[in-house]
């Protein structure tokens, strides 16, 4: 019986003997005792590569007194492969690689239509906007509708699916079609060549298409789905100073309009500037032409507040749409409390108590401990019901349009609180509207920011967003879409009580 | 010799002078200064005139005196090489007549006096290519060559090289010529000037008598001459120079040098040799540690050491069982054990300019990517973040273990990933590798046969647990599990000429049902295993495999391992390739070009042979219409056959950027290759830049060579500039997902070892090169030709290919126990030393560390104490230290 030495991963065994009349299992057993090792897992390998086979014979294998043998094995768990395994981005239908790649897809430029490109991120970014779409018909259009406006509706919507479904870049052909024929200037060439537009124009057009088709009979108690998500109510007062007299007028747009001029620096200041205007007409009173002093109030919020800095103007000696290069700074959050009329402030009043309660908590100032439980429960709740709100707009996975459906109804019990965050920026880079070139900036569900430059979507930081505010030759903020911060209320009782107790701190 | 036609005086003079025209005017200008000249001088002059005359008295007693006194004045003025000693510028104008007159001499002790005098003034006055001093010095007395000074025996020794040539030319004897070699030789010797000596000694063929001259004063530096001019000889010269210094080294017992000698010319009698001569069991053991580190598989036998201790401990030592805990004791000593995390790695917070993308689904590309890089970081210390974490803190959610985050063929490089963690360390590699061996997912088994592989590179055991575990799997029917076994053999035996293996590998090489990959990595493990073997059974293997496949297999992109495979069997062996490559020459026309380059370029590869080089830069030049790809093989050859010495690498890297700019598409893409190969693990800034500008360019396959390239450069070195412009390319190329693998691979090889490894195949001052190492670096590169279909295709395991290269950059001193020792040590800039006069220092602008320490890429380390002696005289790897006997502690 020759006594061999076995080594098992760092450890000897000196003087193992072997029964060369038993089969090689029974050597596997004596080491088993010894290792743990089940003779199955056990691996032993013999001087010159040979490994020891359970029906292998001693004497052909020419063992030798004090030979050192190796043993491979351990009595270790072996790994299973997980039932489910993970999914790979690669694996994904094209579809769902969006989610994974974390943004929408770009979109070809076909020729100077950066203009369009831009414009259509932006509008792409406001999912209800892409839910009314949805909803939009397929086919019979109502009769007050033309048919180029029923086609660019239609292919409005095409191209919003189509963007959400992949994540290389879409050719908008047939979108360019019928745009061009429904607004004939976008289709101007100049030497053979589409010209450049003014993005402004676009979007202004193609929001005016979509605020007429999508006042479809269906959805009747929101009959017009544009106005409620970007339309602003104005309240003004003009005022004639020679004569005192005063009416007071309302009128609905769809942009703030921020005109530049030389103490403006800011946003604010500059919208605050375009609701006072002077204007000359006829006064009843004293039977000519008097200058009349018009002050605006914003009577009503949209969800979408649009924004437009005022930075072309159409210069006679160079014929053409020069721009103003002045540096505005704009905040990535933006408060148009001032702006509104008294009315409205009132309204706004006690859902921006609830906001500031929020907040407060957040940055963990709890003041809200002094009052008293039920004041504490109430705002718990709303707590409980934001983050509902906010959980689902957030929930990548699916495109938020199912929660958008609900989102535009139940718009009565999500209070706005004049407090907005800047969600898409469309830049313009150049120096005159007609030439340069047009970026869309656009805050996707995730929070992060990407930089739709035609068909090359990057990935940017929010603190850059910010510098995009002009006064150099660096791409410059022209249209801003800032989404309204809400707060979902309780019945107008605890409201009131709410406020009372507000009033009463 | 050229016989004097006209004996008459006048007819001399007149020749001599018309001989050199151009003399003619300088000498009026004497003339004209004759009046400036300071009295001294006038009576040197008018004495020396004196001397011409009597010389020619018929008076012999007289005559003698006159030439002894000339010959005075000659000698005693042997001022500075600078100008011309004055009495040989006075004696200018009288060496016609005493030419003149000598031809009119009889044989006498006299003539033989003049013709010495001639001689001398032959060095000054003999019109180029005449060879009159060397004429004279053989008509003249054969007195002491080095009385006459330096300059004259330089001369002599030129002019002797010429008639040496001429007379070959013509057949005719030279005994009389080797005569004065030998006395040169001996006065060059002993004066410092070996280099003349050997040069002399080269001209006239007759290397050999060289031992007997040199002593125990300049043996030393006769021998740095030899070894570093081998590298600019034409062969056969090259090795006969090193079997000199071989020779000289051995006859002054400096043993370690001779072996390194022996390493190079791989001829194991020599290494016998050594082992044999020398009975000192320590010297003995710093022998095996220089072996181990080339890679050189080399038995023990009775006949080295009848003491079977002995034996197994020199072996052991060979078989480079410690290597793991050297590795290991140097990463605790530098304090890197701390595992890595790719992420670690990847440093995204210092990206600015661009946030981040966390994207939610995981990437089977960036995951297999960060497999990689995991496993080149953390290789060899045994520990990581992701693959050896315990498997209850991953079980627990629903995930899994990493391996399951591979996906298919990645889950191969994921297993085999374990194997490059635990590198070197067989005992717990195959332990922790074992759990994977019982799989059910093909992909797995493959990657823990692999792993084997890896775990087993450059470690040898008497168990060969590799050969066990493994060769039951290469007859499998699912080829990945094949492929994982053939590779994990040919890492694992790389050099090692195993028989066994060879019949077990070379028969599916002739299945006719194996499918190309199969047949692709057989041969390239064979090439490995037989790597500069010049096997005749696996060439004629390799060439029938070849001549088999069809029209369309040889269009794959795998099939170029298989003449790679054939090259491999011939890296460095120069004209033994000849007979392969005229087979070669009947292969299919589609391969046969690139099969002719490869064996080319392996055969020259390490050689430094600038007439290869030409060759295929000829290739290159060729403007190819019909989709040829041999152009690929052939500019990387450039840089195999060029790496062998600095100034053959630095004119190579100037070729390569002219191919740059006016090579084709598929020469562009092998630049950056090329050049990862000649700077591999040393990051020269000029190369990194243009491999910085190549990593942007518009075709992809060139940028994604670059990266890797820069990879390759900066190997081991946790370089940060490389590292940095790795992160800039990482966010440029964040959306592309086949660049940003290449990204995160050369993110990984930077960073590889934490910066304690390095690829570079030359070791031992850049004097030795492995070839194992060599061979896994060509065998990646040839891979990389294709980036698109092998390694982003699904055989990204050929980065594994690298494990052959990678060694500790160390420098570990230990005791006579062979325990790690701390000694201090001046680690500088190497200095090129050779040919230099006295005792010039070595290292330049040192810094004094402990051992263990790290080397950089032209680092050199010189003890700083006395107290120890090393037995290596280069101190890299381990090197033993004895305790010096003579030295007394400084109080």
């Amino acid at each position: 019986m020759p006594t061999v030495s076995v080594k098992w991963q760092k450890t000897m065994f000196p003087a193992v003997e072997i029964d060369t009349s038993q089969p090689p299992l029974v050597f596997k057993c004596q080491l088993y005792d010894l290792t743990g090792v089940p003779p199955e897992r056990q691996r032993i390998m013999l001087k010159g590569g040979l490994l020891l086979k359970d029906d292998a014979d001693w004497s052909t294998l020419g063992l030798k007194e004090g030979q050192k043998l190796m043993m491979m094995g351990t009595a270790d768990e072996i790994e299973k492969a997980p039932e489910k395994g993970p999914v790979f981005v690669e694996d994904l239908p094209e579809e769902e690689q969006v989610v994974a790649v974390g943004h929408t897809a770009g979109i070809f430029n076909l020729g100077n239509t950066c203009y369009m490109n831009s414009t259509l991120q932006c509008l792409h970014s406001v999912p209800e906007l892409k839910s009314a779409l949805l909803k939009y018909p397929h086919s019979g259009r109502s009769n007050e509708l033309d048919q180029s406006s029923h086609l660019l509706t239609m292919a409005t919507r095409d191209l919003f699916t189509e963007l959400d479904k992949n994540v290389k870049p879409v050719a908008p052909m047939h979108f360019l079609t019928v745009l061009r024929k429904k607004y004939p200037q976008f289709g101007q060439l100049h030497n053979g060549v589409y010209m450049q537009q003014d993005a402004e124009e676009c979007w202004t057009q193609l929001l005016y298409t979509l605020s007429q088709s999508l006042r479809s009979p269906e959805s009747r108690d929101n009959p017009e789905t544009v106005k409620a998500l970007f339309g602003i109510d104005f309240v003004s007062r003009v005022r004639c100073a020679e004569s005192g007299e005063e009416t007071s007028e309302t009128e609905s747009v769809y942009s703030l309009k921020c005109h530049i001029s030389h103490e403006v620096n800011h946003l604010h200041e500059g919208l605050k500037h375009g609701l006072k205007s002077e204007l000359e007409k006829v006064s009843p009173t004293l039977g000519r032409s008097a200058i009349y002093l018009k002050e605006s109030r914003i009577s009503d919020l949209p969800r979408y507040l649009t924004v437009q800095f005022v930075r072309f103007f159409w210069k006679r000696e160079s014929n053409q749409k020069a721009k103003i290069l002045r540096k505005v700074d704009y905040p990535l959050e933006l408060d148009i409390y001032d702006l509104c009329s008294d009315e409205l402030r009132q309204k706004l009043e006690a859902p921006r108590k609830i906001l500031r309660d929020e907040e407060s908590k957040k940055f963990g100032l709890k003041t809200s401990e002094k009052n008293t439980d039920s004041k504490e429960n109430d705002v718990k709740m709303n707590d409980v019901k934001m983050l509902d709100t906010e959980g689902s707009s957030n929930g990548g996975g699916e495109p938020s349009t199912a929660t958008n459906q609900e989102g535009v109804p139940s718009d009565k019990q999500c209070q706005l609180t004049g407090v907005y965050d800047l969600v898409a920026v469309l830049t313009h880079k150049g120096r005159s509207a007609d030439s340069g070139h047009y970026v869309a900036w656009v805050k996707q569900e995730n929070g992060k920011w990407i930089q739709f430059d035609d068909d090359n979507p990057t990935l940017q930081r929010e603190e850059d967003i910010t510098k995009l505010s002009g006064g150099g030759d660096w791409h410059m903020a022209y249209i801003c879409i800032y989404k309204a911060r809400v707060v979902s209320m309780l019945p107008s009782s605890e409201i009131g009580k709410s406020v009372n107790v507000a009033e009463a701190s | 010799m050229t016989p004097e036609p006209n004996p008459s005086n006048g007819g001399t003079r007149e020749d001599a002078s018309l001989k050199v025209p151009s003399k003619d005017p300088k000498k009026k200008k004497d003339e004209k200064k004759e009046e400036d000249l300071s009295d001294e001088d006038l009576a040197l002059k008018q004495q020396l005139e004196l001397y011409v005359e009597r010389v020619q008295d018929p008076d012999p007693g007289l005559q003698k005196v006159a030439l002894e006194s000339m010959r005075q004045e000659i000698r005693t003025s042997t001022s500075s090489m600078t100008s011309v000693p004055k009495p040989l510028k006075f004696l200018r104008p009288h060496y016609g007549t005493l030419k003149g007159y000598y031809e009119t001499m009889k044989d006498s002790p006299e003539k033989k006096f003049l013709a010495d005098i001639l001689s001398v003034l032959a060095l000054t006055m003999s019109a180029e290519g005449e060879r009159e001093s060397l004429k004279y010095r053989l008509l003249g007395s054969d007195g002491d060559i080095g009385s006459w000074g330096h300059e004259y025996v330089r001369n002599l020794a030129g002019e002797i090289a010429q008639e040496f040539a001429k007379r070959q030319m013509e057949e005719v004897a030279v005994d009389d010529l080797m005569e004065l070699v030998t006395q040169i030789v001996a006065f060059h010797l002993k004066h410092n000037a070996e280099p003349e000596a050997v040069d002399l000694l080269m001209e006239v063929e007759d290397l050999d008598t060289l031992v007997e001259h040199v002593d125990a004063t300049n043996y030393k530096r006769t021998c740095l001459y030899l070894t570093s001019s081998a590298s600019y000889l034409p062969g056969p010269d090259d090795m006969l120079v090193l079997d000199i210094a071989y020779m000289i080294y051995f006859k002054f017992e400096e043993y370690p040098s001779a072996l390194r000698i022996a390493l190079f010319l791989d001829n194991m009698q020599y290494v016998k040799q050594v082992f044999t001569s020398c009975d000192d069991l320590l010297q003995r053991k710093q022998f095996c540690y220089i072996i181990a580190r080339h890679g050189y598989t080399f038995e023990i036998d009775e006949e080295i050491t009848a003491v079977e201790d002995e034996r197994e401990a020199l072996q052991e030592i060979i078989n480079n069982t410690k290597l793991c805990e050297g590795y290991l004791t140097l990463a605790r000593d530098i304090e890197v054990m701390e595992p890595k995390s790719p992420e670690d790695i990847y440093k995204v917070h210092l990206i600015d300019g661009r946030a981040s993308a966390g994207a939610s689904v995981d990437s089977a590309r960036q995951n297999l990517a960060a497999t990689f890089v995991n496993a080149f970081v953390n290789a060899g210390f045994g520990q990581d973040k992701l693959m050896t974490v315990p498997s209850e803190a991953s079980s627990g959610g629903t995930t899994g273990s990493w391996l399951f985050k591979n996906k298919e063929h990645g889950k191969a490089s994921a297993a085999a990933s374990l194997g490059m963690i635990l590198l070197w360390d067989v005992d717990s590699g195959l332990a922790q590798i074992d759990k994977y061996f019982h799989s059910n997912d093909n992909h797995v088994i493959a990657g823990a046969l692999l792993g084997v592989g890896i775990v087993n590179c450059g470690i040898k055991n008497d168990c060969d647990p590799a050969l066990a575990l493994l060769s039951d799997y290469i007859s499998k029917e699912d080829s990945t599990v094949r492929i994982g076994a053939i590779m994990g053999l040919g890492l694992a035996y790389a050099g090692a000429q195993n028989e066994q293996i060879r019949q077990k590998l070379s028969p599916i090489l002739g299945d006719a049902k194996a499918p190309l990959d199969v047949i692709a990595f057989t041969a390239i493990s064979l090439g490995l295993i037989y790597v500069g073997s010049c096997n005749e059974e696996v060439a004629q293997a390799i060439i029938f495999a070849l001549m088999d496949r069809s029209e369309s297999e040889l269009g794959e992109p795998l099939t170029r391992l298989l003449p790679l495979g054939l090259g491999l069997l011939y890296l460095g062996k120069q004209e033994s390739v000849e007979a392969t490559s005229e087979v070669s020459k009947t292969f299919n026309e589609k391969i046969r070009k690139y099969c002719d380059m490869t064996l080319l370029s392996c055969a020259y590869a390490g050689t430094g042979n600038v007439l290869k080089v030409q060759h295929l830069l000829g290739q290159c030049a060729q403007h190819l219409e019909k989709g040829e790809t041999h152009q690929g093989p052939a500019v990387l050859g450039i840089a195999m056959v060029a790496m062998a010495e600095e100034l053959g690498l630095e004119m190579a890297i100037r070729s390569l950027e002219h191919l740059l700019q006016y090579g084709e598409q598929n020469i562009r893409r092998a630049v950056p290759l090329a050049l990862g190969l000649l700077c591999i693990s040393n990051p020269k800034v000029n190369v990194m830049d243009t491999l910085s500008r190549l990593s942007h360019d518009t075709d992809s396959e060139v940028a994604m060579a670059a990266i890797v390239s820069l990879g390759l450069i900066g190997a081991g070195t946790n370089n940060a500039r490389i590292a940095g412009m790795l992160r800039n390319l990482s966010s440029y190329y964040y959306k592309e997902a086949s660049l940003l693998f290449c990204v995160r691979i050369a993110q990984g090889l930077v960073h590889m070892g934490k910066g304690l490894l390095t690829l570079a195949p030359y070791h031992s001052d850049r004097f030795l090169l492995s070839p194992t190492a060599l061979a896994g670096l060509v065998t990646l590169l040839h891979a990389c030709l294709d980036m698109k279909s092998i390694i982003l295709g699904k055989y990204h395991y050929v980065l594994y290919f690298l494990v052959l290269a990678m060694q500790p950059r160390m420098l570990m001193a230990v005791d006579e126990n062979l325990k790690p020792l701390s000694v201090p040590v001046r680690v500088g800039q190497a200095v090129d030393v050779v040919g230099q006069a006295g005792r010039p220092k070595t290292i330049t602008g040192f810094q004094t560390h402990s051992t263990p320490v790290l080397l950089a890429a032209g680092d050199r380390a010189e003890l700083a104490t006395e107290k120890y002696l090393p037995l290596s005289p280069i101190l890299e790897g381990f090197v033993i230290m004895r305790e010096n006997p003579d030295y007394r502690e400084d109080s």
